[in-house]
């Protein structure tokens, strides 16, 4: 390569001086598009793994048998109040309501929201999250105001010889 | 040379549904309807061939 166009002014007897030939086709039209094919197989790729544990719930492999936790007894439980518990793990919240004699529901109470706990309002019927007055439908979990969209994930319990035991918790991938 | 762009379009189009897709596919996810994540993400998967068939198709288009 000779100095003769790197003077200044130089003398310009080409044409293609200000052409860098090597980044030429590094992103034209058809580079572009080959970019946008491969963002196209990443997201393909991405999907896999949402597909396989979607797959895995739906095969009943997520439904994990958690050893039995006994709660609180019936008796010390009256109708209408909540007891707080931790199931399946030491730190994971949850609550039990007693709906009617023979009614219980369980929740985890971690709001679905920001994770803050949720309560029973007995006077109002509702389950109360405290930090952006999310509301919980007692029945099934499902959330009626505030910032939650998601339910509480459902703890199954049962009833034998007078006390209240979780059994196993449907819940969700925190 | 004057290009198509129509090959760009396509493919603008394509990544577009992609995200759709996938933000649907992760918030059936949480809403737990498992159904709907294998549908989003079988789209999503589908989609990435076309982009191929979209660019293949259109890269010697001239307008």
């Amino acid at each position: 390569m000779s100095d003769k166009n790197n003077k200044i002014p130089f003398n310009e007897d080409n044409y293609t001086h200000n052409i860098e030939r090597n980044n030429e086709r590094k992103l034209d039209r058809r580079g572009f598009m080959k970019t946008l094919v491969g963002a196209a197989g990443v997201f393909a790729v991405s999907s896999l793994p949402w597909g396989a544990v979607a797959a895995k719930e739906l095969m009943g492999l997520g439904e994990k048998e958690y050893p039995h936790k006994k709660i609180t007894d019936v008796s010390k439980l009256p109708i209408g109040n909540a007891v707080d518990f931790k199931f399946p793990g030491d730190h994971d919240d949850a609550i039990l309501i007693r709906l009617s004699e023979n009614n219980y529901v369980a929740y985890q109470n971690a709001c679905t929201h920001l994770r803050c706990p949720v309560f029973w309002v007995k006077e109002q019927g509702e389950m109360v999250c405290p930090c952006h007055h999310g509301k919980f439908d007692v029945e099934t979990g499902a959330p009626t105001a505030g910032p939650p969209r998601r339910p509480l994930p459902e703890i199954q319990v049962k009833v034998e010889n007078g006390a209240i035991y979780a059994v196993r918790v449907k819940r969700y991938e925190a | 040379m004057k290009r198509s762009y129509i090959g760009v379009i396509i493919l603008a189009a394509i990544l577009m549904m992609n995200i759709v897709f996938t933000q649907y596919m992760v918030h059936q996810y949480y809403y737990e309807n498992y159904v709907n994540v294998l549908i989003f993400g079988g789209l999503n998967i589908v989609l990435f061939p076309l982009a191929v068939l979209a660019y293949k198709k259109t890269i010697n288009i001239r307008a």
